[in-house]
């Protein structure tokens, strides 16, 4: 799990063209939306092709990404439990 | 003056020509359906194509096999063509502005890989937004009446109405004695997998305005009013069809693709549409909404309504139902349906609406007959580009202005990017391309010179557009197959994105526009200008000249003896004070 929430802050962070931090600068527990990143619904609908590309999960439902996208571990957790490849 | 509108065409999925587009209106007949001619993989989303083959439309059209033409174009003739026979002008320059966003997109996407190879060179240069435009133009100058001029406006889906706006201020400046606008826009494969990223794209006929409602489906066409001024319709003893009465364009400066909670922008437009008719809400019998059916367009645009409305919201629907969303070309096929409507007393049904949300205006379910004096037509674009227009049946008084020229008050060319950190934040930049940030410290700098850091208006002048977004995504899209694309390339595709861009970072609802016609496209920038400053539409403005040097897009280029260039200047104008 812990790694594959490193690997979860480096996709992350090119996915999302913050250059100019680690995968150190994100807090695993800390909210991705809002506070914390301070993503928005472009960065939610690059989240989804994310998981899409690297973990094979295809989510039909833009919605459903509030409840997986809070936090780094909240992600990784529905990953670990989604992914097909 | 008054201006009378003395001329429709309308091209959509539910009709080649205003009579079929009125009677499946009607009949409550949407054009919406599997797809059958655009040939991309995702069979599984509805269309409201054009039912015709490209081979077909060049019949139609009166257009050679042989000779290569944007399905953009295509559509556009055929609506060009009826609103000029239609209004019986003739041995009369006209203006054209005609609207559009994925102008030969088609062509490029086809032969993306034939010219890899060096070969169907012939289609290049059609790629640009405005190539179509004088595509069109040349074709009704073969066929009937000669252009004296031409403007593309690409503000995405506001395109049209943005169109109709600028030959309002033309004809109002005595700049021109007829304008022909509106839009044209076909579906494309690049736009189509762009909208499926945004996951705004229903896999059933769209519902707008209903509870359920799950976005959009695209389509495709072309719609244009020819304009004039009443006594010049007179003079020639025209059928007045209607008149156009007033005009605003807002920006919501929110966000790049999402429209604002409380519906500021579509507010000020309405607002001002309203205002300069001299009109109240109450006269309004009829609104065409924009009304794409996505979760946030329509709540966003429900809140604008019940703002101006209050209790007393007039009958509303939105088309998109019929035709699917024919995104640049919406605002024209929309104008040219109100018109139909005012001439029929008909409001066209909301088709697929059966439940209705607490926030959300309820709309017209089915046809219904009643008398239209006044209605309001909408049309928003990516950005929070929105314009909104009155077409009423009696004419409005507006006032006129000779033509002056602004005067220029600075000009800021940006050439390297080593300083934009002190203009633009590490959060602002995260999505920017090189070229954008050039931009972006460009604008800012112009404003800090000159001391406006509000201009009334932003207008983007561009051959190309945001070209390496648009390459980007457009290569993703052939080597993937049309499949697993990242949203943000397609966001950024369209040419509006840098005016709407600086006026959401500056928080400014003024006018914005953007134009694409080749190396005209300043000039068509400072037309618009002149004709707002001269009437007391705007104080100043800011025109943003830019294109992006793109290597994929060279690559390309070479073969035609063309490439691209990077250019990023920014020139602030004001009322020219007397002396």
């Amino acid at each position: 799990m812990e790694q594959l929430i490193e690997q979860l802050k480096s996709q992350i962070i090119e996915a999302l063209n913050f250059e100019d931090l680690t995968p150190a600068d994100i807090e695993t527990d800390a909210p991705l939306f809002g506070e914390g990143l301070g993503l928005d619904s472009i960065d939610a609908l690059e989240l989804i092709m994310l998981m899409d590309r690297e973990y094979g999960i295809k989510l039909a439902d833009p919605k459903a990404g509030k409840a997986i996208f809070q936090s780094v571990r909240t992600m990784a957790e529905y990953i670990n439990a989604n992914r097909t490849k | 003056m008054r201006i009378a509108i003395t001329g429709i065409g309308a091209v959509s999925a539910i009709g080649k020509n205003c009579a079929e587009t009125l009677q499946s209106l009607l009949e409550e007949r949407s054009g919406i359906c599997s797809m059958r001619i655009l040939g991309s993989r995702h069979t599984d989303l509805p269309v409201g194509e054009v039912p015709y083959t490209d081979a077909e439309l060049k019949v139609m059209a009166g257009v050679a096999p042989d000779e290569p033409m944007p399905r953009t174009a295509l559509l556009g003739i055929l609506a060009a063509r009826e609103a000029i026979q239609q209004s019986g002008i003739s041995n009369q320059p006209i203006t054209f502005i005609s609207g559009t966003t994925v102008g030969g997109m088609d062509l490029t996407e086809q032969h993306w890989v034939d010219y890899a190879q060096g070969k169907a060179t012939e289609n290049i240069h059609l790629h640009e937004a405005g190539e179509s435009t004088l595509v069109i133009a040349e074709a009704i100058r073969n066929q009937f009446s000669a252009f004296s001029w031409v403007a593309t406006p690409s503000t995405a889906c506001s395109s049209a109405l943005n169109a109709i706006m600028l030959g309002a201020n033309l004809l109002r400046t005595g700049q021109t004695k007829a304008a022909l606008v509106g839009g044209a826009e076909s579906l494309s494969k690049f736009h189509l997998n762009g909208f499926n990223t945004l996951m705004i794209l229903d896999h059933q006929p769209c519902r707008p305005f209903d509870a359920e409602r799950n976005g959009l489906n695209l389509g495709e066409g072309a719609g244009y009013l020819l304009l004039e001024p009443e006594e010049e319709a007179k003079r020639r003893e025209a059928t007045i069809l209607g008149y156009l009465g007033g005009y605003a364009n807002a920006c919501d400066a929110y966000h790049q693709t999402a429209s604002s909670a409380d519906g500021e922008g579509a507010l000020r437009a309405m607002q001002g549409a309203l205002r300069m008719a001299g009109l109240q809400p109450a006269d309004i019998d009829y609104i065409n909404a924009h009304g794409t059916a996505t979760p946030n367009n329509d709540l966003s645009e429900s809140a604008a309504i019940l703002r101006l409305f209050g209790d007393h919201v007039p009958a509303v629907s939105s088309t998109k139902a019929f035709t699917g969303h024919t995104t640049s070309a919406s605002g024209g096929l929309e104008a040219a349906i109100c018109v139909l409507a005012m001439q029929h007393g008909v409001v066209p049904a909301n088709l697929n609406w059966a439940s209705t949300a607490g926030e959300l205006i309820v709309p017209t379910a089915h046809t219904t007959y009643q008398p239209l004096k006044h209605v309001l037509c909408n049309a928003f674009g990516f950005g929070g580009n929105e314009t909104s227009i009155v077409l009423s049946t009696t004419g409005i008084d507006l006032p006129t202005a000779d033509s002056k020229e602004p005067e220029c008050l600075c000009t800021i060319e940006q050439t390297d990017d080593t300083d934009s950190s002190a203009y633009i934040s590490a959060t602002e930049s995260r999505r920017m391309t090189p070229q954008t940030r050039r931009i972006v410290v460009a604008a800012r700098r112009a404003m800090a010179e000159t001391g406006i850091a509000q201009p009334d208006a932003i207008i983007c002048a561009t051959q190309w557009g945001c070209m390496l977004q648009s390459m980007r995504f457009l290569q993703e899209m052939i080597d993937s197959e049309e499949q697993q694309l990242k949203p943000t390339p397609f966001i950024q595709s369209t040419h509006n994105t840098i005016a709407s861009l600086i006026a959401i970072l500056t928080g400014n609802h003024g006018y914005n526009s953007t134009y694409s016609q080749g190396k005209q496209s300043q000039e068509c920038a400072l037309a618009d200008i002149r004709s707002q400053m001269s009437l007391g539409l705007i104080r100043n403005a800011m025109i943003i000249e830019f294109d992006e040097q793109v290597d994929a897009w060279d690559n390309v280029l070479q073969h035609i003896g063309d490439r691209t260039e990077n250019k990023a200047r920014v020139t602030m104008y004001t009322v020219k004070r007397n002396n």
